[in-house]
């Protein structure tokens, strides 16, 4: 996958861009706070329908103008299309694909995107909720119907912990639970399911990058961690559909009384994590900072490699200010993966990180402007 | 202090109703004035006496100018079958396929804790009332979250009463190719295959 064409209207700082891209490989240089950033935003918008850094669609049109807009031209299977993104300070977002007007849910997905950013570091070391949507959104982009039903679970839990409110004020009835259970638990159980699935192609994956980048030295794992609402389970032996059905009655049955007191649902999906370990030993626990890094570029790696492999095609690949975050090692074993087989977009402040890096091109950032740079 | 012209109050009036926004609002207003007095008198008219006359009907809680409704003091109608809908439109959307014989409950929503309707504000009691004459119950809730656990909670309420509870099918539409139906459309109908 390549994007050829990036034309942005009044978008964040850019009054109006209209820029080829030729080469594999583009190194977006400027200073802070000139545009850098909001091209990689630009392209990932193209991509999920939706930006890593603002809810606030409004936010993308620039300073006192009414609309902006996106559009980007790509390359799959060595077919030219388009997407487009139209946002205005009234109505909700427009999306085309090859220029029809397509609903969300038709818009994510046809051009891939993988993003990593400085964020992305704190993968291992931060909480919980970064590891799931780390792999809800890499399962979503190649599985519709996960996403979908991701949202009915969450709108399920929402509900849920809405009559637990009311049945602790005596305002509803405790039996009224029992059908919230029931929806809770087919759902619970089938986002764990794939989840699962997910997670043992994407440990494969990511043990095969790392054992590249640890130079064979250290094997990474990574595993489902199911909370049961006391501890995580190593959740392989619970690989079935049923048994996960069996164990989610169960266990709302005994948190019955804690999730009425407490008003929320302890258990679930939306409470579950994930685990890194190298060599057998926890990696956010016990890991370097060094062997952490290097964890989360292979899983990186990982993700587009399982990308690839369910969509067929490399996707694009955006590095937003990373360069400056990993060692010269790391930097290399990064720059070999990429070689000429993935499109790559990447900021910097620095040109002299990319000395050795002959194949790429560079492009200076001033103002909302991009200029070409020898 | 300036009053309201007559005519900014009719546009308001219009946008206030579901799915009118200002410039359709605008473009009925100006249709009205447009028309001459007779025709106004009789939507106006036509406004209130529907308001005036339709009523719930006292059996199945559909909209009905007459209690009981057609379809309920209908004797060719199969009176021991019951359809189980959200919305009184949605009578209108099953009477269309006119295929089903049988007869409606309008339960007037659906269990949303978020919207605080519990089965208290459902015509749920009105429908156990009914059901010792019945031998099925077809429950055609939507497929929203809340829709499928209205269903399921109905289903617990009705199974020990001794009738035969049966759920509408969904997935693909009828003349849908298989290459066109989304992911979600096609799981749900791999999900409800029957056997042949």
């Amino acid at each position: 996958m390549r994007v050829n064409k990036l034309i942005l209207y009044n978008f964040r700082n850019y009054k109006q861009l209209d820029q080829n891209f030729d080469n594999n490989i583009n190194v977006l240089i400027g200073r802070n706070a000139q545009g850098k950033t909001n091209i990689l935003e630009a392209l990932l918008l193209g991509s999920l329908g939706y930006s890593h850094r603002s809810g606030n669609d409004k936010e993308f049109i620039k300073w006192n103008q009414e609309n902006t807009s996106i559009h980007i031209e790509f390359d799959r299977q060595s077919i030219i299309h388009t997407v487009d993104l139209k946002f205005n300070m009234q109505n909700a977002k427009q999306l085309y694909y090859n220029r029809f007007p397509v609903k969300f849910k038709e818009f994510i997905g046809n051009l891939n995107a993988v993003m990593f950013s400085p964020e992305d570091l704190l993968l291992i070391k931060g909480a919980p909720a970064l590891r799931r949507k780390f792999l809800d959104s890499e399962i979503a982009q190649t599985n519709r119907y996960y996403h979908h039903q991701l949202l009915k679970y969450y709108r399920i839990v929402q509900q849920r912990n809405i009559l637990l409110k009311k049945i602790r004020e005596k305002k509803a009835a405790v039996h009224l639970l029992d059908v919230w259970n029931d929806e809770f638990i087919k759902y619970a159980a089938e986002i764990v399911s794939i989840r699962q699935q997910a997670i043992k192609k994407l440990s494969m994956l990511a043990n095969l990058m790392h054992r590249k980048i640890s130079d064979h030295q250290e094997n990474l794992k990574v595993s489902y961690l199911l909370y049961d609402g006391n501890e995580n389970i190593n959740s392989s032996i619970y690989y079935e559909l049923t048994n996960l059905h069996e164990l989610y009655k169960s266990k709302l049955e005994q948190n019955r009384e804690i999730d009425i007191i407490k008003g929320s649902t302890g258990i679930g999906p939306h409470r579950d994590d994930l685990l890194f370990a190298i060599n057998g030993m926890n990696l956010k626990t016990y890991g370097s900072q060094g062997q952490q890094r290097s964890g989360i570029l292979a899983l990186k790696l990982a993700e587009i490699e399982f990308i690839k492999a369910a969509a067929g095609e490399y996707p694009i690949l955006l590095l937003d200010d990373v360069m400056s975050e990993l060692d010269e090692v790391r930097r290399q074993q990064l720059l070999s993966f990429i070689k000429d087989r993935i499109q790559t977009f990447i900021t910097a402040t620095d040109k002299n990180l990319f000395l050795d890096f002959k194949q790429a091109v560079f492009l200076q950032v001033i103002d909302g402007k991009v200029l070409a740079m020898n | 202090m300036a009053t309201t012209s007559p005519l900014t109050k009719l546009i308001e009036q219009f946008r206030s109703l579901p799915g009118i926004g200002a410039k359709t609002a605008a473009r009925l207003a100006y249709h009205v004035l447009s028309l001459n007095k007779e025709q106004v008198a009789a939507l106006a008219q036509a406004i209130i006496n529907a308001k005036e006359k339709i009523t719930y009907c006292s059996i199945c809680y559909s909209l009905t100018d007459k209690d009981p409704c057609a379809v309920c003091s209908a004797a060719a109608r199969d009176h021991t079958k019951i359809c189980v809908i959200e919305q009184p439109q949605d009578v209108a959307a099953m009477e269309r396929t006119h295929k089903y014989q049988g007869v409606y409950h309008v339960l007037h929503g659906v269990l949303s804790p978020l919207d605080g309707v519990g089965p208290e504000d459902l015509r749920i009691k009105e429908l156990l009332l009914r059901v010792p004459n019945i031998e099925e119950v077809i429950i055609a809730t939507n497929s929203t979250v809340e829709g499928e656990a209205t269903a399921m909670y109905l289903a617990r309420l009705l199974k020990p009463l001794g009738v035969k509870v049966t759920r509408i099918a969904h997935g693909l539409p009828v003349g849908g190719d298989i290459e066109y139906a989304d992911e979600v459309t096609l799981s749900k109908a791999l999900e409800n295959r029957r056997e042949m």
